[in-house]
Parts: C-alpha cells; structure tokens; sequence
C-alpha cells in the first residue's frame, strides 16, 4: 500500500476559529512523515483526526485503509494504532511509577501478564529506562517522560505511529537519543508508519516526507531536500519562511556588534545561586556575570532549573543560597526600589485575560508608578512601538499568540527597565513572529541598552545572543559566547555543542544499542476476557492514584463522617432549655402557682426575671430570652372572684421552628394548670375525653433519631457522586482522556472500571457513617443489617453513576464539583424526605424527589434503623435503586464520547 | 499613599475580571435571587398539608365530624383505613399523624365515662411530627367540647394572650429567607476569594503583579475588598428587593448597621477562604476542600437550627473557630428584632477578632502561597 492515511476535503473548526481548511493530503506509508509549522496552524487537529480521536466534521479521512468516519472502522482500527498526544508525558499518570504506566497501557489492549511484563522489560531495556522501574512518572525528566510515553505507545506493535510534538521541550541530547530509538524500532518493524508534527526545524530534516502547514492549509509538501531545493534556501527554517506568504520579503535577523564597554558595575551578578524544594535541589551553584546592554540567552531544557533562576534574579523566590546582585547592589527579595529596574515576562501568556489590552497596560503603567500626568503619554508611546494600536480595546485571549507575546513584551518595558528577563519569550510563535520579536529585542539593546537575560530551548535564537550559558539539571555546563563554545568544543554546531556538553556530563540515562526483541508471542485471547482486562486496568489505575492523592482522599473518607457529625449536630429538631423569665406583679400564691407549672417542665430554664417592657425589648433584642410571661397585678384576686385574669406570654418569633414548639409546650402548661386548677378547686368534672398522643418508631421523640439515618442518605449521594464525577474530568483535564479514546477500551469498561474504586471506598464510608450512628449519636437499630447494607451498597452504585453521568457533561473539576453538589443536593435536601416527609409534598415535589434515588433510599436508611424492616419491606426499593444504577450507566456510555468534538 | 493607590488600582482590576466572568456573575445572580426565594417557599418546618388517615371504629355522627374537621391548610383530607392497614401505612411512610376512634367512643362520652382517642405519630418525621400532634389533638378536643356542649367556651381558669415577637403568625419563610441570605453572604465569599486567587496562581498572573513594586499585603488586601464590595452590594440589594419586596418579609433594623456587620464578617470569610486556596494547587482541589468547609460553617452557625440544641463543646467550639454563628446572631438581632448597636456589639467584636486573626495567618502565608 503506498499511503498510510488520505484526507480529502477536510475542514475542521473550533467555534468560530477555522482549524483546517480543506485539506486534502496523502500520507506515504512506511516512512517518517512529518508536519512542520508554528502552534495553532491546525498540525494537532490533523493528528488527532488522523488517529480517530477527534470528531470528523467535514471531509474524510482514511487511516490504514479504514474510513475514520465510522465507528466499527475505528474499533477496528484501534489495535493497530499508537498516538502519543502533545506535551510531555500528557498521557502518563504522574503518580504511577514507570512500570504502572506500562502495565495499564499494556492492560488496555488486553494483553496478559506474562505478555506484558516481557514487553515491557524488553522495551524498559531498550529505552535505558529500566533503572527508573519505579520512579513516578511525575518525576522523571522531560526526556525520560518522552520515552516512557513512546514505550506506552509501542506496547502492542502498532502499524502507525502518530506523534505530536514528542519532543519538544526536551534536551538536544534527550531529542537525538529519541529520533534514534524511533530509528532502531523501525529497523525491526519495517512496516510500521510514523506520522510526527514538530515545531523543531532541524528535526525535520530527518524525516523521509514533510508537510508544510500554515493557517489551516498545507503550504507545501515532499521531501526535505525537495522543499529545500524549491525554494533555494539552505535550511528547512529558511524554507519555510520563504513558503508563508509575504515570506519571500524576510531579512534575516542581524545582531550588531555590541559596543565594548569598559570597567562599567556589571547589569547582572549571580553568585552561587542554589534553590532547593524539599530534597530536590532545582539550582544547583549557579554563577555568571552580565554586563549592561548584554543579550544573555539562557539554554536548557524543561525542568532544567531556568524557570527557577530567573524567579531568583527577579526576587521572586528566595534563594536557599548564594546572592545576586542588581548593578551591584544586592537583591532582596522584599526589595521594591530594586523592581523598577527590572522587567518580567513569564513563560506563557501571564496577563491578565479579563482585562483589555489598554487595561493591561495602564494598570501596569500605574502599579510601576509612573506618574499620572505621563502615564497616558507613555502607554500610547508603548501601543505604537509595539504595534498594539489597533486591538487596544480587545481582550488577550482573542489575539493571535504573536501579538500576546508583544503585549507581553510591552507590558515589561512600559515602565523603561534597565534589565529585561524574558523566560521562553517565543515558544510556539511562528517563525516570521519570532523574527520580529528579536528585532525588537535587539533595538532594545543596542540602542537603549537594557540588558536582556532571555532562556529558551531554540538553538537558533541562542545564537543570536552575545553570550549563552547552558544548563541542565539545575547546573550551568559552559558559558560563553556561541562561536566561542563551539570552536572550543570542536564541533560543527551549537546543538553538537549542547549534546558534547551532556555526555561529558555522562547523560542521565544511557540507552542500549540493541534493538528491540519480542519474546512474547501475542496469543489471541477471547473477547471476554479482553474486555475484563482493559475494565481491570481503569480499575487497578484509579485505584492507585486514588491512593496516591491526599486531597481526594480526605475529601472520600474525611468527608462522610465530619458531614454526619456536622449535620447530625447541626440540624436537630430537638427544642430544649428554652430561656424563659417572668414578671410577676401580682405576688400571689396563686400567681406563683402559674409560674411553677412553667418551671417544672424540663424544656423551660428560667432566668432572672424581667421588670419593664424596655428590659424584655432589650433582652429579646438580643436574643437570650425566648419566653418571657407576664402575671399582672390582680391576677389571683380575679381567679380567687371566679373571673377570667388575663397573663401575657411573649414568644421570641425569630426562630419560627423554635418559636413554634415553644408555643405548643406552653399550651401543654396551660392544660395542666387548668384541670390541676380544676380538680384543686372543684369546679366541673375531670375531662372526660383523653386524647393520647403516642410516638411509633421514636418513642422518645429523639431528632437524632430520624435525621441521622436520612442524613445518611444525603451523605452517600453527594460524596459519592462529587468524586466519581471529579475522576472523570480530571483525565479530560490532565489529557489523559485522550488513552481512553486512542485504545480498544469501550464506553463501559472506563466508567465501570473507574466506578468501582469509589464504590467501595463509598460502600465503606457506609460502614463507618453507620457506627457513628448507632453508637455516637445512639440510634437504635431494630431491622436487618444485611438488607440495610445490600441497599447501600446498589445506592453507592447509583450516587458514584450518576457523578459520571454529570462529568459526561462538565469540561472542568471545578465545575464538575459545582455542579454535581448542586444538581445532588437540591432534590436530595428537599424532595427526599430529609425535612419534609414525602407523604406531605405536593405532587410535583414527589415527583422530583422520586425521580432520584435518595426518595426510594431514606425509607430504607430509615425504616432499617427505627421501624424494624428487613427484606421483605425494602425489596421495592431495592429494585428501583438497581434500576437507577442501570439507568445511570447506560445514560453515561451514550453521553461519554470517543471522540472529542 | 503608594499602598492605598496601588491597593485602590488592584481592587478595579479585581472587579474588571470578575465583570467578564460570566459564570461567576450569573451564579451570583441565581444565589441571590432564585435561590432564596427557592429555599424560602420550599423546605419548610411549618405543619402543613401533613398527612393524615383515620381508623374510625365509631362509624357515629361525633366520628365523621371528627374526621371533617382536619382540614387543609394544616393537614391534608383524611384517608379512612381498617387499623391494620393503617399500621402498614405509617410505617411505609405514607402518613405521618393516624388517628384511631375507638368503637362505641360516642355512646361512651354521651353516658358520661371517660373515652380515650389516641393519635400515632410517624416519629420520625421530627421536623412535624412534634407540632402537628399538638395541633391535631387541640383541634380534636375543640371539636369534641363544640359537639358535646355546644355554645359553651371551653372552661379554662386563665385566658393566656400569645404574642409572638418580631413575627407574628410565625412564618416560617420569614426565617429561612433571612438565613439563606446569611449563607449565601458565606458560600459566596468563600468561593470568589478563594478562586481569585487560584485563577491568578493557574494564570501565573500573580507573579507579574509581585515583580512590580506592589507589596503581598496590597494584593491581598485588594481581593478582599473586591470581593466584599461585591458580596456586600449584593447582598443589600437582594435583601431590599428579594427578602423585602419579593418575599415579604419585613426587616425592622437598620440597613446601615447590618451593612457594618456584614463588612466585618465578609472580610473574616474572605481571609477564610483566602486561606484555604492557599493550601491548595487548583481549583478542583479547592472545590473539594471548601464544599465541607461551607456545610459545617452553614449548618453549625445557628441558622438552621438554634445554637442552643447542641452540644455545649460543640457550639464553645463552633463559637471559637468560625464567625458564622456570630454574623447569623448579629444579623438576627438586627434584621429581625431591630436591635441597636450597642446590643450587638458583642458580635461585632468576635467577628473582628476572627477576622484580624484570619488576615494575620493569611498575609504570614502569602509568600509561600504564590510561590505555590
């Protein structure tokens, strides 16, 4: 077959931002085919369609013969296909050693044990990883996460390779060891196809075809020295530049000589700089010296400690050792005079999103202080000079990466520093872009001779610095103009240069030569067994990274029980110690008979008595009185005549609930004094008709009693529910979703296997809210303990299904917790009996409520606890809750998706 | 003057970003509107429409009129029911309150013994199975009094007169609209303080504003009054247009003092939750961190139920640790019984004891914070 993938007529668009623009294009297979071009001309969306990923919307696309357009196709597909999402270690999970990793990937094609610990030895051998076995993936270098991520990838021998961006970020020497691993693989797998984007030029003279992509369209394509020889350039940089439109025009970038400056205090001195984090020590004894005017590149790859430095020149963070000095004066970190001569800008987009660009501006022009009256004279100077003018009432986020990165450059000179710390200033910026940010860079140095310190991990801009030190592992390697290093190391280029420098560092990890062999035969296994395999390996993941998490831990196992104390404290119906007080202006024996009927019940605790209406104002006011009775004078003269006395009983209002009881404990009193009063005195007959209240299930009327066992309901729905929907949008956050779309897995194997952590996490908080329960807050249990916890045990299935139905829904853990709370705690609070029984809501009310399944457990949860029930009366709502579950799980397959829109 | 300018011009910025967070305004907006006139007319402890069967093993003219007598809006129409089916009724949760009639209960009474009525009680419906009872059974002697003697007040020595303070007929939404308010003020805070300051952490806008010739407190003093300006207008304007004019409840106090209070107490909250986004990296993180902060700070602040039915350790603690049980006594007193400043001043004091403590241990973290 001569093509590995043929697109025709594909367009893609985000919004309104058009990805892709009728691309039609051929792939060869067999080979290394390349896409070149800056971020954002759609190489990823290509990709991602190529490898059925992401949703075709217009086109189609056929991948290894397959239209990708079809679901069986793609299940078909997905066995022999590897892709490996952009940045680096994307797809890793942090958390899991290195072995992990690899034992889940190899899990999710449905490998057997055996199959897959002798491939992933044979590949941990192959890549020089098998001394880090079991180091988290979180915590291994750039270039290791690379090749693990690539190990991930070829765990079962795909036919096509797709790689996005594998490497950039990474060392020279990590770039080169990956290119020649990728090399040796397809020396003992001829047929495999290797399809890669890179934003690195140089890269791409490997590759065997390259497609040039500009806007969403490819600009051209064939092979390197075909693209080369096309457009008369020397390098593939060149070429490019010369593809774009309007390219032809380009200069190339010129760095004057600078001025010899003579016995001047040097700009910048780092002396022995050292930060440590923990046991981790990012920087590690850095010293140079910069002088005023110097362009001074920073060369290193990610996690190589730049990032950290700079935050230590700026004062950001404090050094563990050593000192930097500012035009000779030392830097504090708390040092504010020292601020105004320096200049930031952060690695990635770092102003403020919500603001226009002229906010932005303003707002920083304003916190540099520059005066009020030159403030806008100097904002309006800046907007020229960096050609902002025309979008300064736009937001950041709508602007094209190369203007942000002006804005970026602005906002840190708009307050005219001596120095300018500019970390990874041009990453993913086109090429034309990045020429002209260098343009105004080099102004900046040569005509007003600030002293730029600029990182990055491009050879070529490195080469435009006047002096260069590389880093790696938070430690400089050589310092010293470009031409000077590379003379002195004998080598042809800078990059040589770098990688020279590695080796004699004795590199981090050394791979083999040999090329990879494969032991283990592939057996075919049966479907079933496959299928339980791959749910297996979601399973034993989240598992592990549940673990692995203190704050989702506590969340999972603090949270239940603090609710039920919190809650089980916190609303009770019990009235108790109700304050009361008296004003007795009678002082008659019979007025003080009145008043002892109110004492003696337990609920009234009696305070000092009140004397005027202004203290019983005063004293309700402030909330320490709750009753207050008033005996007026003549009170047991009129009872003494026969008459009716009239007494006054206030009742604080403000707590209706309270108020409300109190009311019907008093009316109680009043009863008891009457038929006292009446059998002391004679007067009628005793009453004939008794009305006897009795209380089922709670004789003692306890609120604990009740709410405890409903609040168990409440508990088991929302937690449940917030973590199991969290698990899922966490891996659309990290990327790590894009494992489950890449792979055999279906629908139904990820969202049972990633259930079934917190079911039993869920099912076990169930055990302990019950001990609370019954021996903390005392409820008597009378039913069956074996239906109580098959019951919970379906309620926990259906709480953690319904979290990963919402999740289906939310793009964000944030929101996923929001929304989750609120969806779960509306109906569960208010339509599930908690509060208000469900016998007493109105029609709509019960509906609701029973539209979810805290409705159908709380008479469970309830009627285990205080009415005596077993099997036989839960067995309904059993059912019902297992048909939740089964609802809850066949709404979440349909609404998870394979593929991303 | 830098400080306060500087402090001046972050706090604009502040309110800029959160006027362009769209979804953050319009939560804002449900919470304050829809959300307490939900909660007001919705979860409610007044007895109403309670459920109610009658076991009437009379089947005599006192028994119908018994049984006519529980009427909505207290009680829902009676169902009649053999008694066994009744106890399997109640205990299935289909009603709350039974009452059973006895055989031969009028011809009993008309020959002058005594005949005993008895209600059974679904005890676990506590929030109204306590009062309902209580009203049903005054209810039913009334109407055995009228239908035995009729035209003669029932015989009672003392003529008791009930006034209910601050709220006369005890409307329970006039509470729990009030309390809602109190606890949206709390949600609401926590969230926009606390996720002001991870967005700038997640952005790395935070260190911008640290290299320049700001200082950590100007920041954090900054979000804290951005968002208490906000929470605090909003609040007002919610009490005024939703608590008084939508949901008629009448606020006695002074709007001014209450505004006092709420400032303190905001600025206590929003150290709070200043605080807990710094011991976390994102805002899932937080999310699950504040979600149990919220519900203790809610349910143990005396707004759901009164104070004085916990725990003593537990309310002294709750008293220590967390000003919501002193902002909902204040706002309580001020909102309800019209109490003047020198009855709450205990309140005011506590809240800004918590809030000084609060923005002490913020502004000691900070650094540490941002650096992440």
């Amino acid at each position: 077959m001569g093509f590995v993938a043929e697109l025709n007529g594909v367009s893609h668009r985000y919004g309104r931002v058009a990805a892709l623009q009728e691309v039609t294009l051929k792939v060869p297979a067999g080979c290394m085919a390349g896409l070149i071009g800056p971020d954002g001309v759609g190489k990823s969306t290509l990709l991602a369609l190529l490898a059925g990923v992401r949703r075709l919307q217009e086109g189609s696309v056929s991948t290894l013969g397959e239209d990708i357009g079809k679901g069986a196709a793609r299940r078909r597909l997905a066995p022999q296909l590897a892709y490996m999402p952009q940045g680096l270690g994307r797809n890793l999970y942090p958390t899991l050693s290195v072995r992990e990793n690899l034992h889940f990937f190899g899990r999710l094609f449905g490998q057997r044990a055996a199959e897959r610990a002798a491939r992933i030895d044979m590949l941990l051998e192959a890549t020089g990883l098998a001394p880090f076995y079991d180091r988290p993936a979180g915590k291994l270098s750039g270039g290791m996460k690379q090749k693990l991520s690539l190990c991930s990838a070829l765990i079962h021998d795909p036919d096509l390779l797709v790689l996005d961006e594998p490497t950039t970020g990474v060392d020279p020497l990590s770039r080169r060891q990956f290119w020649e691993l990728i090399d040796r693989i397809r020396d003992h797998l001829p047929g495999m196809s290797v399809v890669v984007a890179t934003a690195y030029m140089e890269e791409a003279e490997r590759f065997h075809w390259l497609a040039a992509m500009n806007e969403g369209r490819v600009i051209a394509e064939g092979s390197p020295k075909e693209l080369r020889s096309r457009t008369g350039a020397e390098t593939l940089e060149t070429a490019f530049i010369r593809l774009l439109p309007h390219g032809e025009k380009q200069e190339p970038v010129y760095l004057p000589p600078r001025a010899e400056t003579q016995d001047l205090t040097p700009a910048i001195e780092a002396e022995g700089l050292t930060k440590r984090f923990g046991d981790f020590t990012a920087v590690d004894n850095v010293s140079f010296t910069i002088a005023e005017g110097e362009i001074f590149g920073f060369l290193g790859s990610n996690g190589c400690g730049k990032t950290t430095t700079m935050k230590m020149l700026t004062g950001l963070l404090e050094p563990s050792e050593g000192e930097t000095r500012l035009f000779g004066a030392h830097l504090a970190s708390s040092d504010i005079k020292a601020r105004l001569e320096i200049g930031y800008m952060s690695q990635g987009f770092s102003l403020y999103s919500e603001l226009t660009v002229l906010q932005n501006l303003r707002l920083h022009a304003a916190l540099y202080g520059i005066a009020a009256s030159r403030r806008e004279a100097r904002v309006r100077e800046v907007l020229e000079e960096f050609e902002l003018a025309e979008v300064g009432e736009m937001l950041p986020a709508g602007l094209p990466l190369g203007i942000r990165q002006r804005l970026q450059l602005a906002v840190a000179v708009i307050h005219q520093p001596r120095i300018l710390i500019l970390d990874e200033p041009t990453s993913g910026v086109d090429p034309i872009a990045r020429d002209d940010f260098w343009r105004k860079l080099i102004r900046l140095s040569r005509e007003d001779g600030v002293t730029i310190f600029i990182s990055t991990h491009f050879m070529n801009e490195a080469e435009r610095c006047d002096r260069i030190s590389l880093m790696h592992a938070g430690r400089v390697l050589e310092v010293g103009a470009p031409s000077d290093i590379v003379a002195r190391r004998q080598v042809a280029s800078l990059e040589e240069a770098f990688i020279d420098c590695l080796e004699e560092e004795g590199g981090e990890e050394d791979a083999q030569e040999g090329a990879p062999v494969y032991d283990a035969e592939s057996r075919p296994r049966s479907p079933r067994n496959q299928r339980l395999t791959r749910l297996w390996a979601y399973c034993w993941r989240e598992s592990l990274e549940l673990m692995r998490d203190p704050i989702r831990l506590f969340f999972a196992l603090v949270g239940p029980p603090l609710l039920l104390l919190t809650m089980g404290y916190g609303i009770t119906f019990d009235v108790e110690r109700l304050s009361f007080a008296v004003n007795d202006q009678d002082r008659t024996p019979e007025s003080r008979g009145l008043i002892a009927e109110f004492v003696e019940i337990p609920q009234f605790q009696e305070l000092v008595s009140w004397s005027t209406r202004e203290r019983l104002d005063e004293r309700m006011g402030r909330g320490e009185l709750t009753l207050a009775l008033e005996i007026p004078e003549g009170y047991g003269r009129a009872l003494r005549r026969g008459d009716v006395p009239e007494a006054s009983l206030w009742i604080d209002g403000a707590m209706p609930f309270r108020a409300e009881t109190a009311r019907a404990y008093a009316l109680g009193v009043l009863q008891a004094y009457a038929a006292r009063y009446a059998a002391e005195h004679g007067q009628g007959a005793a009453p004939l008709v008794e009305v006897e209240t009795r209380f089922r299930f709670n004789q003692a009327f306890k609120s604990a009693n009740a709410m405890v066992p409903s609040t168990i309901m409440l508990i088991l729905m929302v937690i449940p529910a917030i973590m199991s929907a969290v698990s899922v949008v966490r891996e659309k956050e990290t990327g790590t979703i894009a494992n489950f779309r890449a792979t055999p897995v279906r629908q139904s194997e990820f969202l049972i296997g990633k259930q079934l952590p917190y079911v039993a996490i869920a099912w076990f908080s169930f055990w302990v809210l019950f001990a609370i329960g019954r021996w903390l807050f005392d409820v008597p249990f009378m039913g069956s303990l074996s239906a109580l916890a098959a019951v919970s045990l379906l309620y926990v299935v259906a709480s953690t299904g319904f979290g990963q139905l919402v999740s289906s829904f939310t793009a964000t853990q944030v929101a996923a917790v929001f929304a989750t709370a609120i969806i779960s705690i509306i109906p569960t609070v208010n339509f599930s009996g908690l509060i208000v029984p469900v016998s007493s809501m109105s029609e709509a009310g019960r509906i609701i409520g029973l539209a979810f399944p805290g409705a159908w457990f709380q008479p469970v949860s309830v009627g285990t606890f205080v009415k005596g029930f077993g099997w036989p009366e839960v067995s309904a709502q059993a059912l019902a809750i297992a048909g939740f579950c089964l609802a809850y799980l066949v709404a979440g397959s349909l609404a998870l998706r394979k593929q991303e829109r | 003057m830098q400080t306060l300018r500087n402090i001046g011009r972050l706090t604009v910025k502040e309110l800029r970003a959160l006027r362009r967070d769209k979804v953050m305004l319009a939560l804002m907006v449900y919470v304050f509107t829809a959300a307490i006139w939900l909660v007001a007319n919705a979860v409610t402890t007044e007895v109403r429409d309670l459920s109610v069967a009658v076991v009437d093993e009379d089947r005599s003219p006192l028994s119908h009129r018994l049984t006519d007598a529980i009427q909505p809006p207290l009680f829902d129409p009676p169902v009649l029911l053999s008694p066994t089916q009744a106890a399997e009724a109640q205990s299935q949760g289909a009603y709350v309150l039974v009452v059973s009639i006895p055989p031969d209960f009028e011809r009993d009474l008309r020959a002058g013994r005594t005949a005993s009525l008895m209600i059974l009680v679904d005890a676990t419906a506590v929030a109204q199975a306590g009062n309902g009872a209580a009203f049903l059974s005054r209810l039913l002697n009334e109407e055995i009094a009228a239908y035995m003697a009729p035209g003669e007040s029932a015989a009672a020595p003392v003529d008791v007169v009930f006034r209910a303070r601050f709220n006369p007929n005890l409307q329970a939404s006039w509470f729990t609209a009030v309390m809602q308010l109190m606890n949206n003020v709390t949600i609401l805070t926590l969230i926009l303080a606390g996720s002001s300051m991870i967005r700038e952490r997640e952005h790395g806008t935070i260190e911008h504003v640290l290299v320049m010739p700001v200082r950590p407190y100007e920041v954090v003093v900054s979000k804290i009054l951005a968002t208490g300006a906000v929470i605090i207008a909003a609040s007002a304007l919610s009490l005024v247009f939703v608590v008084q004019g939508l949901i008629g409840v009448p606020v006695t106090g002074s709007l001014w003092l209450y505004l006092l209070g709420a400032g303190i107490y905001v600025i206590a909250v929003a150290s709070i939750g200043l605080l807990l986004a710094s011991f976390t990296s994102n805002m899932g993180q937080f999310g699950l961190l504040v979600i149990p902060v919220i519900i203790v700070m809610f349910l143990l602040s005396g707004g759901m139920t009164p104070l004085e039915s916990m725990p003593d350790w537990l309310r002294t603690m709750m008293r220590i640790i967390s000003p919501s049980p002193h902002f909902v006594a204040f706002a309580q007193a001020v909102l309800y019984r019209g109490s003047g400043l020198h009855l709450v001043a205990g309140s005011l004091v506590a809240m800004a004891l918590m809030a000084a403590v609060a923005l002490t241990v913020v502004l000691a973290r900070f650094r540490k914070v941002l650096a992440g």
